[in-house]
Order: C-alpha cells, then sequence, then structure tokens
C-alpha cells in the first residue's frame, strides 16, 4: 500500500476576491503500515488535506495516488466504492448512529460492502475485542462514554479492512487518560492488521506517539519528520 | 439493516413521530367518518326513494311525460303489467290511476296528485302499507276511502273517518268531484312526497273520471342491482306502447348524487392526504437536517445517494404506514359501531324529512375507500420523502461533515 500525493492544491473561494489556499502544492508520500500524524494551528489546512486523501473532496490541482490510482479522476460513484472499501474514516465527534448497538454500529459498514451477516458480525465481535468493548457489543453509544465510543468507531474504521485510516483530530473530545488507551489501541490494530493510521491533530500527547509527524503550516508541509515512538510502557502521564 | 436502522431513526424522536401519527389517527377518523355518513346519507335517500316512490322502473305513454294529462293513459296496462309479472326476478308490478286535482277538508285545501291503485298490487311494489301510521290501508270494503298522510292530516286538521272532497277534471274536460273518507295515514321518510300524494282505490277513481284506463306501472325487482338487464325485458313487452324509466331517469338527481357521491369522497379524501402529505414533508425535513452529519458521515463511509434515499423515504413510509393503519383501524372500528348503532337525529330528523331522509343513519364505507386511502397514503408518504432527500443528497459532502450540530 502506497499513498503518492503530488502537487496537491486546493483552493476555496477561487473566483472571488478573497481566495482561501487552504492546501498548497503540497508533495506527500505514506507508506504501508505507517503511523502519522499530521499537526499544525488550526486553519493550516489539515482537514482539507485528509478529506481529499479520502476522496471526500477534490482538489483544484495535483493527484492523489493510491496503489497506483489516482482516485482525483474517479467519478462520484466510484469515489464511494473505494471510501467505502479502501479507507477507515474516525471522526472528532465519533459520528457513530445513535440508534444501533456497538456491534451493529460495525457491522452496518461491512454490510454496505454486501458482505454477508456471520462474517460481518464475526468480524464486528472480533474488532470489539481488540478496542476492548467485548462486553458492551450491545450497548448503544449513549450507553458509552467518550473513550469507549470513539473506541467502536476505531472498530469501524478497520471493520471493512481498508487500507488506510484517517482521522481528523480523534482525541479532541477525550482526556488525557483517554487519548492514550485509544492511542494505545490504534497502535495496537496498525501492528496487528497492518493497516496505516493518517490523523491530524493539535494535541502534545499524540504527536509523542506518532512515529512520524508532519507539520502543516498555511497549507505546506513545514517540516516530515521521523520520530522515535514511545512503546506504551515508557509514556509519562 | 437499513429496514432497522430506519424503524429506529422514526422513534427516535418519539414526541414528534408521535404527534404526527395522533394527527393522522384523528385525522382519518373525521374524514372516514364524513365520507361514511355522507355515504349512508345518499344511499338512504336513493333507498328511500326506490322504496316509496319510484320502484325500479316505471312505464307511461311518452305525452304522460310532456304534460300528466288524463287522456296520456297507457294502452294496455294490465296487461302488460300481467306480462311482466311472469317475468322471473320481478317482485311485484302495480298499476296506478294516476289524475292531479285539489283535496279539500273543512279546515283547508290544497293540490295533490290522486294515486287510484290496486291495495294489493301496491304492496308488492311500494311500502307504502308499511308506513302507514294510523287506520287502514285502502280496505276492499267501504265507500270511497281514501290514504293521506299524517303531516297532510294534520295540516287540514283531519282524523281517521273525516269527510274531505277531492276535485280534478274528468275525461270530458268537466269538473269532477267526490267525498271520500279517510281511512288512514301514511308517513313516508319525504315529506315533499307525503304533502303531495293521496291514495284511493283505482275502481273508484276511474269511475269519478270517467276512464277507465291507467297512466303508470311501477316494477320492483328482487335484485336492485339488476335495473338495467329487466329493463330491456321489460322493454320488449312494451314495444311501442310506453316508454320504461329506470328510478335514476325518474329522479335523476338522485342518481346524479349517486354518480358524483364517489367522486366527491374521493376530492375530500385527497385534499386530507394531501394535508398530511404537507405534515410528513414537514416532520421528515425537520428530522433530515437535524442529522446532516450524520448523513454526511454516512456517505462518507461508503453508502450510495441511493441508499440514503432508501433510508429517507423508508423512514417516512413506516411513519405514514403507523398513522395511517392505526387511523384506518380506529375509522373502521367506529364505522362498526356507528353503522350498526346508527346516528340518531332526534330534532334535526324533521328537517331531514326535506330529502326523504330516515330520523336515524348507518354510516358504511366501502373496503375500497379503505384499501384507496391506504394507498393513496402510502404513496404520498413516499412522495413526501423526496423533498427533504434531496435537500440533504444535494449537500457538499465535506461541507456537510463539518456542519455543526
Ligand atoms: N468550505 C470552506 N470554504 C472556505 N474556506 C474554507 C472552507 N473550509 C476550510 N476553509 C479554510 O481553509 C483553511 C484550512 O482549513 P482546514 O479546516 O483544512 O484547517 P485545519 O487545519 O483543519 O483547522 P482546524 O485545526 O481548526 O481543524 C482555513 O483558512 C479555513 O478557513
Ligand atoms: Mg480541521
Amino acid at each position: 500500500m502506497s499513498i503518492q500525493i503530488e502537487n496537491l492544491t486546493k483552493i476555496y473561494n477561487p473566483d472571488t476576491d478573497f481566495p482561501v489556499t487552504a492546501v498548497n502544492h503540497v508533495d506527500l508520500q505514506v507508506e504501508q503500515d505507517e503511523f502519522v500524524a499530521v499537526m499544525g494551528p488550526s486553519g493550516s489546512g489539515k482537514t482539507t488535506l485528509l478529506n481529499m486523501m479520502g476522496g471526500i473532496d477534490r482538489p483544484c490541482e495535483g493527484t492523489v495516488i493510491i496503489d497506483g490510482t489516482d482516485i482525483t479522476q474517479l467519478t462520484d460513484k466510484e469515489l464511494i466504492g473505494f471510501r467505502r472499501d479502501s479507507i477507515g474514516f474516525i471522526f472528532q465527534d465519533f459520528s457513530l448512529l445513535p440508534v444501533l448497538t456497538a456491534l451493529e454500529n460495525v457491522e452496518f459498514v461491512m454490510q454496505l460492502q454486501g458482505k454477508s451477516r456471520t462474517e460481518c458480525e464475526a468480524r464486528a465481535v472480533e474488532l470489539l475485542n481488540d478496542v476492548g468493548l467485548g462486553d458492551r457489543l450491545s450497548n448503544v453509544p449513549g450507553k458509552l462514554s467518550g473513550g469507549q465510543q470513539q473506541r467502536v468507531a476505531v472498530a469501524r474504521a478497520l471493520a471493512p479492512k481498508p487500507k488506510f485510516v484517517l482521522a481528523d483530530e480523534p482525541t479532541a473530545n477525550l482526556d488525557a487518560q483517554t487519548t492514550y488507551g485509544l492511542l494505545d489501541i490504534m497502535q495496537q490494530l496498525n501492528e496487528k492488521e497492518g493497516t496505516t493510521f493518517i490523523f491530524s491533530t493539535h494535541d502534545p500527547r499524540v504527536i509523542e506517539r506518532a512515529r512520524r509527524v508532519i507539520v502543516f503550516e498555511d497549507g505546506k508541509v513545514a517540516e516530515d519528520r521521523v520520530a522515535r515512538a514511545q512503546k506504551p510502557e515508557d509514556r509519562t502521564l | 439493516m437499513l429496514l432497522k436502522l430506519a424503524w429506529k431513526n422514526v422513534w427516535r424522536n418519539r414526541l414528534r413521530s408521535g404527534i404526527m401519527v395522533a394527527a393522522m389517527v384523528f385525522g382519518l377518523l373525521g374524514v372516514i367518518l364524513m365520507v361514511g355518513f355522507m355515504k349512508a346519507m345518499t344511499d338512504n335517500m336513493l333507498d328511500n326513494a326506490i322504496k316509496y316512490q319510484t320502484a325500479h322502473l316505471q312505464i307511461h305513454n311518452p305525452d304522460f311525460l310532456v304534460n300528466e294529462e288524463l287522456e296520456a293513459w297507457l294502452p294496455r296496462a294490465d296487461a302488460m303489467a300481467r306480462e311482466i309479472r311472469g317475468i322471473s326476478g320481478v317482485a311485484g308490478v302495480t298499476v296506478r290511476h294516476v289524475v292531479d286535482g285539489m283535496l279539500a277538508s273543512a279546515a283547508s285545501t290544497r293540490g295533490v296528485r290522486i294515486n287510484g291503485i290496486l291495495a294489493e298490487d301496491e304492496s308488492a311494489v311500494t311500502s307504502l302499507e308499511e308506513s302507514l301510521v294510523d287506520g287502514k290501508f285502502l280496505p276492499e270494503k267501504g265507500r270511497n276511502p281514501i290514504m293521506v298522510s299524517k303531516r297532510s292530516a294534520k295540516k287540514l286538521n283531519l282524523r281517521i273517518g273525516s269527510k274531505v272532497v277531492l276535485t280534478f277534471s274528468d275525461i270530458e274536460g268537466e269538473v269532477s268531484g267526490a267525498a271520500f273518507r279517510v281511512c288512514g295515514f301514511f308517513k313516508t321518510p319525504s315529506t315533499g312526497f307525503d304533502e303531495g300524494n293521496v291514495y284511493v282505490r283505482r275502481t273508484d277513481l276511474a269511475g269519478y273520471t270517467g276512464l277507465n284506463e291507467s297512466h303508470e306501472i311501477a316494477i320492483r325487482l328482487e335484485d336492485g342491482d339488476a335495473v338495467d338487464a329487466f329493463r330491456q325485458r321489460v322493454e320488449a313487452v312494451v314495444g311501442d306502447s310506453g316508454i320504461v324509466r329506470d328510478w335514476g331517469e325518474v329522479q335523476p338527481i338522485l342518481a346524479a348524487m349517486q354518480g358524483t357521491m364517489g367522486i366527491s369522497n374521493a376530492i375530500i379524501i385527497g385534499v386530507f392526504v394531501t394535508a398530511l402529505g404537507f405534515g410528513i414533508i414537514n416532520i421528515m425535513l425537520m428530522s433530515v437536517f437535524e442529522r446532516t452529519r450524520e448523513f454526511a458521515m454516512l456517505m462518507a463511509v461508503g453508502m450510495t445517494g441511493g441508499k440514503v434515499l432508501r433510508l429517507v423515504v423508508m423512514e417516512s413510509l413506516m411513519l405514514g404506514s403507523v398513522g395511517s393503519v392505526l387511523g384506518l383501524l380506529a375509522s373502521s372500528l367506529m364505522i362498526a359501531i356507528t353503522g350498526t348503532v346508527g346516528l340518531p337525529f332526534g330534532r334535526m330528523a324533521e328537517g331531514l324529512g326535506a330529502f326523504g331522509l330516515d330520523a336515524v343513519l348507518y354510516p358504511e364505507v366501502t373496503m375500497a375507500t379503505y384499501l384507496g386511502t391506504l394507498g393513496m397514503l402510502m404513496v404520498t408518504s413516499v412522495l413526501a420523502a423526496l423533498y427533504p432527500a434531496r435537500q440533504i443528497l444535494k449537500k457538499r459532502l465535506s461541507e456537510a461533515l463539518a456542519e455543526r450540530n
């Protein structure tokens, strides 16, 4: 798996007097198994970048090539299928369906892929066990804490066996303790499933756990460094 | 899973959905009762008209239809009647000698249609005998008996045994008249009919008019729905001697009422269903807009626009179905009860007599009406989902995701 971004540019309101260049001629490469944090001040263009990588938004210029496919050239319909099968999404506000149980929330995205009931259930149970919610399968989101909800969201993102997971500020609504718990789980799954994680964050706690940190400023990559990821045991609270 | 999701989404806001369902149930109760009542009213009017006045088929001399004159008598009337009586499925045939005249008592005078009848034949055709409220139904014995309505009796201050005088033109064009003695009072549901008709023995009347013929044949069939079939057979018997008309031609207003009732009911139901449709659109719009981010998330993780549309339509259809089914069940229960017990009109009954209505009506709603209403509601529920679904689908995904709610 590889993501290759070339000359990626997004300008909002291009034809007005106040165009906003949210992402400015960015080149970037992400490989299999990476655990990447995109950090930067508010308004630096992190969300815009992730949206274009995830086929949610289209760039004005440039290409996003995922395993040899330039997703900026896909039709809307093809993009939907691509998002469904190849990308896991984690959102800041968890975005679970409040009327479905934890198990159903995870199963649902697999059913969109047309997988069989038994297959969906088996994988959903396995993933919810992995994120430590094996005893909360039939709880609805309202009966779970924020951290637990985000863990369900992690299980949901991984359920369709995506090529990579995009998480836009996944820990912004969580306290420190919960953040570390979630990061542990994401790291474990990153290793176990071999799934690439790319997340944006302001949070220094998250950055210290990333193996690669991309610093984004004014729509550009200001710094791209490989961090020495700490093991869970070494962490400081 | 989509079905389950839709069903649960419908009950996310129980109060809102509950209010919509309640609106549908109460609305349907009102509309269905009204439709059932209107049908009962027209049916009752028709039944009464056929029962007491028109019978199913009538035969006249064509000239009589233009001008109800004594000379416009129907040739071979009794012979034709005998022949028609022989047709199986004919319940009764009566031959009347009819003349317009004046009914005078010591107190007052009024214009009436004098029907000369054979009591036994008349009873086989109309329900006049059952409508007798006092006295006797034209006895064979006794001198010049006459039956007047209870209503006329009151106005003319008559009692059983009172003497009245009938005046009319005889076949020579001379004013003729005779004294009759009141033998009975009848009372049909129609006040207009009651005031305008009196009954005497045919032989008595023919004696005074000097015409030993008759003017009108009325036929009652065993099956009131088979009028068209019998009409042809009766016409074959009548030939050129007269004109055969069914009840609808005799009382075209009633026929028109029956004909338009279906349409007017459909319009009432249609307007109501449309109003409910707007209610559903409103509810679905609210429900969809407050879930903008949720739909955005679903589309981000790979739900197609088609599936989103299906979800919204299902939700709308489920809401509509619950309301319709509960509403129609409640309505049919209410129609079953009022249709058995009847809706009494008490003091208003007197006024209804002008329309030839009974004092108690039994609302009735056909299965076709229930199913038609249900079908219209289902279609409307689906249509009501389209606009809200479109509103959500036309948003840009990245913007919908960024929305806070
Ligand atoms: N739909 C839009 N229309 C116009 N400008 C936009 C739109 N979305 C984002 N922008 C602008 O683009 C720039 C980058 O926004 P973006 O949301 O990508 O930043 P971010 O790094 O994710 O910020 P934050 O940390 O606050 O989430 C900002 O200046 C923002 O105001
Ligand atoms: Mg952002």
